[in-house]
């Protein structure tokens, strides 16, 4: 009796551990019918189901129905369930992003127009890349994917994890207006892979482009009566008047004085300084050989801009714990907000946002009703303008991983996200709850409470292809754009938007096909990039050029090169031997 | 062969097993659990060990992935060229080196000192205070590290401006960093580690120490010459362990501490596999990374375990 239930339990092991080794190898058996838990082998096989879709499409596509019957009157018949990638953004007293008044709005209405049930997922904003690298190798990721990292699309894609989406663009065309329509060829088609024509993301669209300004001070300046500044120079000595200054600006907090903050990113916080060094001629082709860092490191001026750095950490002008607190920290924030820092840089509308608990209406609350950053441009490039670089007309990248075996639903959830309406309900809510309608049309953002906070600047978090303000009624777009930050005064918003613009260049899309150098060395190079930067900016006077110049020998060598080299390679095979690209 | 000589004793071997299995069948079923556990979380993802000798895909079983250049070895080379990786495994060594030099006695220290207190509850006391810090994780002590030594904002360099004395790095600059990292981990551990230590010295013969009084030795002839050979058996297995871990590390301590100011000392591999496998998607390189890893570090286990038993001690099998 015992004897048998020993050899019972003895199989029983047996089966469950071959099982357990099963899960690792039964493709090798070829069984690939049989449903495994091992994430890698299912996303293989939706990948062969969605190709097997694809494959149908055009064989049906007779019948004039570009759902190829799987909408009737334009929904499903049966109740699909996608999930949707949100950035979660910690905000100090924000709502879940993933389910909140505007959640439930999408979700109602998804519902309602497709009979599709949305569910959101939220990824960190401030380390997105890596979070959703940790998704996708997890298999685990949203059937709708959003990253402002193309390489990491690119990585994914060449390993067969994301899904080509030029079938469902144009198969799908006659249910997409609206999407066509906002996003148009060029943000539909700006990834577009030119030998293949594959397409793996879909660019969303930046309303607006302006990107970085300085801000510094103003009660400050008042306060010790220097005037705007407006050349590196002027900026030097007026970090050097806060710096000795300090017990008249903070009285018992004058050892908390800190002229100028940057973190542990220098080259996006010192990017107005960076970019000013840049020659403001700087050709296509060479913008776009050193283009892959989007800080700049191999561009030619960047280590004259470090070196200024340099001295000014040397010189006690700039806050020394900066390297300390990595993405997403809140300390130097909270410096700004208490008043203790008298200038930095950063995009172009930092101070205000985040409504309440932006840093401008903290230091009004704080430190004094006077209290405030301006923004002014006082970086001058070669030639005396303000070159600074703008973002593009694209914003987000939207990806669908192999994992995705909702095509149709995710393109009818872009569809419908971006519909005038949906996208103006999204930005600025109910009236009289998010904003007041002012004479002559335009909107003015109010502070929002309890659920109706919105998380990121007009939600836009929410409204995945568009970033910026962008109203049914273009002219009140344009009028609203200064009180579209609640409680913030608007002329100090017209300020930043006008120094945001000031010589502001965008850089152009090329397109030459992927560089295999880059694929997979984005984040080490990143990071590699971040540290030479803060290495060299506090490095002795003395042996700045050696930080500097051994720091970027190593990038070079750890990969740099051989993408600059590739870059320029590709750029004659594709353009020419043409510096310059037609507008 | 000798078939007629084995026969019989296979035979008795079978109704040994048998015998001895109805009187203990009951222990492997309880062991079958803890079987399963080691079976699908340490030795089925083995299997996958063989990404490093093979080009990497998302979407490909592992037995599918086409094998790498240089006969599989292509990610090994490509590692050992890395200065990175060889930055990485020399912090990996002197941080680890440096923390069984320092760390390792420090709760042999700790667990004599208190075995020679009187008052009992002031020793229950010290005790559960010195456990503490084991149960904070290194975010929460980085986080309180960083209150109290950050260049201009710590506790420490407040108080030494203060006094007009310039503000030392304890995080910001390399060498300042690795004490600051040693020091730590001495801090969060000494107390725990004492536990192994004080429980060994609870089993010494309470006579021998009578024994020694009536010879007239002191108390630290007696700690020289009673309590430590008594340990010493668990010191030298403790030290294998250790030693099978040179080249193992844990991985929330370091990252937890790094900053880009002392990168040059603070990656280690399992940062660097973090950083260039999880986020760089670089899984071939860093699966040989990790597989070098283990191996160093079983060769160390084997070697140590080798020499403590040429030493006339146990060793830990």
């Amino acid at each position: 009796m015992k004897k048998k239930l020993l050899a019972v339990l003895l199989a029983a092991s047996m089966t469950l551990s071959l099982a357990a080794c099963g899960g690792g190898n039964d493709t090798k058996g070829g069984s690939e019918s049989e449903s495994s838990n091992a994430g890698t082998e299912q996303s293989a096989e939706t990948e062969k189901e969605s190709s097997s879709e694809e494959a149908e499409a055009p064989t049906e596509e007779a019948a004039a129905d570009p759902s190829n019957g799987e909408l009737v009157d334009g929904k499903f018949a049966e109740t699909r369930k996608i999930v949707v990638e949100v950035y979660d953004r910690g905000n100090d007293g924000g709502s879940d992003p993933t389910n909140n008044m505007y959640t439930k709005y999408i979700q109602d209405g998804m519902m309602e127009r497709y009979n599709v049930e949305v569910e959101f997922k939220g990824v960190s904003r401030w380390t997105e890349v890596e979070d959703i690298n940790n998704l996708l190798a997890a298999g685990d990721a949203p059937d709708i994917c959003v990253t402002y990292s193309y390489p990491t699309i690119q990585t994914y894609a060449a390993m067969g994890g994301v899904q080509d989406l030029s079938g469902y663009v144009e198969d799908y065309k006659e249910l997409l207006p609206n999407l066509w329509d906002f996003l148009g060829e060029t943000n539909i088609y700006w990834d577009k892979e030119p030998s293949t024509g594959a397409l793996y993301a879909i660019e969303a669209r930046r309303a607006s482009t302006n990107r970085i300004a300085t801000f510094v001070r103003r009660d400050w300046l008042e306060k010790l009566n220097i005037p705007e500044p407006t050349t590196r120079q002027e900026f030097e000595d007026m970090l050097i008047a806060f710096r000795d200054n300090a017990e008249t600006l903070l009285g018992a907090d004058a050892d908390k004085m800190i002229p100028f903050s940057i973190s542990y990113d220098v080259g996006w916080r010192a990017a107005t300084i960076i970019e000013s060094f840049r020659d403001p001629d700087i050709t296509d082709r060479e913008n776009y050989i050193n283009g892959f860092d989007d800080r700049g490191i191999t561009q030619e001026g960047t280590k004259e801009a470090i070196r200024l750095l340099n001295k000014w950490y040397n010189d006690n002008l700039i806050w020394k714990d900066f390297a300390l607190y990595g993405s997403g920290d809140t300390t130097e924030g909270d410096l700004q907000k208490s008043g203790y820092v008298g200038a930095f840089i950063g995009n172009w509308d930092d101070p205000f946002r985040n409504g309440e608990d932006s840093v401008q209406l903290n230091l009004e609350r704080l430190v004094s009703p006077d209290a405030a950053y301006i923004a002014v441009d006082c970086f001058e490039d070669s030639k005396g303008g303000y070159t600074k670089y703008a973002y593009g007309s694209t914003d987000r990248k939207i990806f669908f991983p192999t994992t995705n075996d909702e095509p149709l639903a995710s393109m009818l959830y872009l569809e419908f996200i971006t519909t005038p309406e949906v996208i103006e309900y999204l930005q600025i809510g109910d009236e009289g709850v998010t904003h007041n309608k002012l004479e002559g049309g335009a909107v003015e953002v109010i502070a929002a409470t309890g659920d109706a906070i919105q998380n990121s600047g007009f939600n836009l978090d929410y409204t995945i292809t568009c970033n910026g303000l962008q109203l049914v009624d273009d002219e009140a777009t344009k009028k609203s754009i200064a009180y579209s930050y609640s409680g913030i005064a608007p002329e100090l918003i017209e300020k930043a938007d006008k120094v945001a613009n000031t010589d502001a260049r965008s850089s152009k899309n090329v397109q030459v096909g992927t560089i295999e150098a880059e694929e997979g060395i984005g984040t080490a190079l990143g990071e590699k990039r971040d540290i030479i930067y803060d290495n060299a900016v506090i490095a002795p006077v003395d042996s700045f050029d050696q930080v500097w110049d051994d720091g970027v020998a190593d990038y070079l060598k750890s990969g740099g090169q051989a993408i600059m080299d590739e870059r320029a390679e590709k750029w004659v095979a594709t353009y020419g031997d043409v510096d310059m690209l037609p507008e | 062969m000798k078939a007629s000589s084995t026969k019989p004793s296979t035979a008795q071997k079978k109704q040994n097993f048998s015998v001895y299995m109805k009187r203990y069948w009951q222990l492997y079923v309880l062991l079958f659990l803890p079987m399963l556990y080691l079976l699908i979380f340490k030795y089925v993802p083995m299997v996958y060990i063989q990404i490093a000798f093979k080009k990497y895909s998302i979407v490909e079983s592992v037995w599918n992935m086409p094998w790498a250049g240089n006969n599989g070895f292509e990610y090994f080379i490509k590692a050992f060229n890395n200065k990175d990786f060889i930055n990485a495994l020399r912090n990996t060594l002197m941080l680890n080196l440096l923390d069984l030099v320092v760390g390792f006695p420090a709760p042999i220290i700790f667990a004599l000192i208190l075995n020679e207190l009187v008052f009992k509850k002031f020793k229950r006391v010290v005790q559960t205070v010195a456990y503490m810090p084991h149960f904070l994780s290194w975010v929460i002590i980085y986080g309180l590290a960083l209150q109290i030594f950050a260049p201009s904002s710590g506790l420490v360099n407040m108080v030494l401006n203060n006094f007009g004395i310039e503000a030392i790095p304890f995080l910001n600059d390399s060498k300042h960093w690795v004490a600051t990292y040693i020091f730590l981990g001495v801090w969060q551990n000494f107390g725990w580690g004492s536990i192994v230590y004080l429980a060994a010295i609870a089993g010494i013969n309470s006579e021998l120490y009578e024994a020694a009084s009536v010879d007239g030795c002191g108390r630290f002839k007696k700690m020289w010459h009673i309590t430590l050979p008594g340990i010493k058996p668990t010191i030298v297995v403790l030290l294998v362990m250790n030693l099978g871990n040179i080249l193992g590390s844990g991985f929330d301590r370091p990252f937890a501490m790094q900053n880009n100011l002392v990168m040059d000392v603070a990656e280690v591999i399992s940062t660097f596999v973090y950083k260039n496998g999880i986020q760089g998607l670089q899984f071939s390189l860093t699966t040989a990374v990790g597989f070098f890893q283990s191996v160093i570090c079983v060769i160390f286990l084997l070697l140590a375990n080798w020499i403590s038993r040429r030493l006339g001690e146990r060793g830990i099998w």
